[in-house]
């Protein structure tokens, strides 16, 4: 007998703490990347020369090579550069984090070109600050539009969180893989750990379609 | 011989036909008249089955559209040239002709085609043969519809609408066409705006109001004071339409 | 500080990772899309039974981390009597979980297809068979090309992931060589920018790719 094989009541808190975790480091680097993804792209929205033009190639190689290879890189890559104490959390949600930036910077400026430019012009024509624009005008209408597409990412976020797991933060899917090595229930353990990811999709998913009706309502409305 | 008995079609609670009794018999050209919402494309659609019958019966040369096994016999029979043409936009101009006559009757390769360039020749298309739909304009599109009907050797002929998506001028160059198809024997029913092209062409003018026949004349008569004008509605339809 | 110049003597090891990685992917590909043409067909057909299957399946796969089900083949597997390499494994586990994605993506292009055109093929007494054969299918797989594209360009990035199951694909190997040489920071940059540039070219390739197979739109 190798050590005591079965479930025991603690997996349960075990289970319970992975899922903290993983839900905790979501809404922290969702909630950093739409800010910064915001701030990203409203500087390559206005053109600002050389740096909007740098973060969106970044933005173009975070989008577009594995979240893994970036997990290595700001865990194993970042501290051998500079000496840094990198905890895996740490390397978790500044990746994380940055991954959704590029994803929401995207999502920021076609949601802004999607709008109709002859009222940007309108108002401009008015001589409305560029300030009063942007909040008054661009953003209601952008979000209606962008609703969709976050909702989406956020599901997909989600699921990305579970590659953290790689780097040792004790998230829901390590938890599955420590209950599984010590268990040997895969067919337990694996689908119990699933169903956790899938019912927390479904609930963004839910959350997400109550907010888009809110606002393409708010949208159609504004329109008439 | 298309046989329609007292066909009923419902959408939902919406009765779109009430009873509608129609034969036509083979050589005949019947022209189907009536303002928008009258049921005439429906009760085109309910011919070659694209719609389900919610009451009565419609045979056509001893099939019955209803019966999913005489399905398929009727639409051997039965061609239809359509509003919005509908063609099949990633094939070229001859494959879309040949599809059917290939699948369906089982033709080959060879004999489509010839049968196909000869139809597009008889069009003034034969040399846009390999262009696909999205290089012609309107009135080639519906010159191609027309081939690609033809093809099957259709008993009968059935035009829904064919010039409503067209503008004046190729609208003259695809009723050219079916004046010219019209004399040479094959059964035509046609749902039309066209008043002029209906009395041009037609035996039979056939007017229905909400969901039902009300006139089923002989074009002289329906024509005529004393005839079809004779009843208010079709009257005022036909002055709408702008014929007086 | 970056460099790069000690790491010629490490390129075999990547353009074998490379290989592994190209294999895995060309497999994968094929799979998820002849499972997805058949998810795809359920989920448009009219019988209630396929259409609720596939429903369920195109919902499971796409709200499941890979790496769960990954660890779940990787595991769970061996238990029921099947064992096969990481190599098959992750294969295999790639082509169900992004099958339901391709599903996904082809629906989108059946049900956009123009109703009137559908119709017009029925009405000349084409079967069911035809229809799909003839026109459905080649109209929906001409229009999908860019969207499927994307399905693949993110299959190709996940094969990353197998480098969890033990698969020294590209991500495994330059693991290897990033702790072999203690030059993790240059490997990861290059490797960003390696995949990068791959998703770059190829996703230039299907753009050429779609374009050209929907000239008959009036696209180009």
């Amino acid at each position: 007998m190798y050590g005591s094989d079965g479930f025991t009541i603690y997996d349960i808190q075990l289970w319970a703490e992975g899922l903290s975790v993983t839900l905790s480091i979501f809404l922290i680097s969702s909630f950093l990347g739409l800010l910064l993804g915001c701030i990203v792209g409203l500087v390559r929205y206005y053109r600002v020369p050389i740096i909007g033009k740098i973060l969106m190639m970044i933005s173009e190689f975070l989008k577009n090579s594995p979240v893994l290879v970036q997990l290595f890189l700001v865990y194993f890559g970042v501290p051998a550069l500079i000496a840094f104490d990198m905890t895996p959390n740490l390397a978790a949600i500044i990746t994380l984090t940055g991954n959704t930036t590029a994803f929401i910077a995207v999502i920021v400026i076609s949601s802004i070109e999607a709008i109709d430019f002859k009222q940007l012009e309108a108002a401009r024509s008015f001589a409305l600050s560029e300030r009063l624009i942007l909040s008054k005008i661009i953003f209601p209408q952008s979000l209606a539009i962008a609703m969709p597409l976050l909702v989406g990412l956020a599901i997909n976020q989600l699921q990305v969180t579970s590659l953290i797991s790689v780097i040792g933060v004790i998230d829901l899917t390590r938890v599955g893989d420590i209950i599984n090595q010590r268990t040997f229930e895969p067919f337990l353990v694996w689908p119990i750990i699933g169903a956790t990811y899938f019912i927390m999709a479904k609930s963004i998913e839910r959350i997400g379609a109550r907010l888009e009706r809110r606002f393409s309502a708010y949208h159609i409305s504004n329109q008439i | 011989m298309i046989e329609i008995q007292n066909l009923h079609k419902d959408f939902g609670d919406l009765k779109v036909l009430k009873g509608v009794d129609l034969s036509i018999k083979p050589g005949e050209v019947v022209s189907i008249l009536g303002g928008s919402g009258s049921g005439k494309s429906t009760m085109m659609r309910c011919i070659n089955g694209l719609e389900s019958i919610t009451k009565g019966k419609i045979i056509v040369d001893d099939f019955d559209v209803s019966k999913s096994n005489d399905l398929r016999e009727v639409r051997k029979r039965c061609s239809t040239v359509f509003q919005q043409f509908d063609l099949y936009p990633h094939l070229r101009v001859i494959d879309n002709i040949t599809l059917a006559p290939i699948a369906v009757l089982g033709q080959s390769k060879e004999e489509a085609n010839d049968k196909a360039m000869e139809l597009l020749n008889s069009v003034a298309l034969g040399d846009r043969a390999s262009a696909y739909p999205s290089q012609l304009s309107g009135g080639q599109k519906q010159r191609i519809g027309i081939c690609r009907a033809l093809a099957m050797n259709p008993s009968y002929l059935l035009l829904d609408e064919v010039t409503s998506s067209l503008d004046p001028e190729m609208t003259a160059e695809v009723l050219d066409i079916l004046k010219i198809l019209s004399k040479q024997g094959i059964t035509m029913i046609s749902v039309t705006h066209e008043i002029e092209f209906a009395r041009e062409i037609s035996d039979r003018i056939v007017f229905l109001d909400e969901g039902r026949i009300l006139k089923d004349l002989p074009k002289d008569d329906f024509f005529s004071e004393s005839g079809g004008k004779s009843d208010p509605r079709i009257a005022r339809f036909l002055s709408k339409m702008g014929n007086v | 500080m970056f460099d790069l110049s000690s790491m010629t003597e490490y390129v075999p090891a990547f353009v074998e990772g490379f290989i592994v990685t190209a294999q895995v992917s060309i497999v994968s590909i094929i799979g998820s899309f002849l499972i997805g043409v058949i998810v795809a067909l359920m989920r448009v057909s009219t019988n209630k039974a396929l259409q609720f299957i596939s429903l369920c399946y195109v919902d499971l796969f796409r709200n499941i981390p890979f790496i769960v089900l990954i660890f779940f083949s990787f595991y769970g597997l061996p238990e029921i009597g099947v064992y096969i390499d990481a190599f098959w494994t992750g294969c295999l586990t790639l082509s169900v979980a992004v099958g339901a994605y391709v599903a996904e993506t082809l629906r989108a292009g059946i049900i956009n297809i123009d109703k009137g055109i559908i119709e017009a093929s029925k009405s000349f007494g084409l079967s069911k068979f035809r229809i799909y054969q003839k026109v459905i299918m080649p109209i929906a797989l001409t229009t999908s090309v860019r969207p499927l594209g994307s399905v693949f360009i993110n299959l190709i990035l996940t094969t990353s992931i197998l480098s969890a199951i033990t698969l020294n694909e590209l991500t495994g190997a330059s693991k290897i060589i990033a702790s072999t040489t203690f030059r993790p920071f240059e490997v990861y940059v290059f490797l960003v920018i390696f995949y990068g540039i791959l998703t770059f070219i190829l996703s230039g390739i299907i753009a050429v790719w779609h374009r050209h197979l929907n000239k008959y739109n009036g696209v180009a």
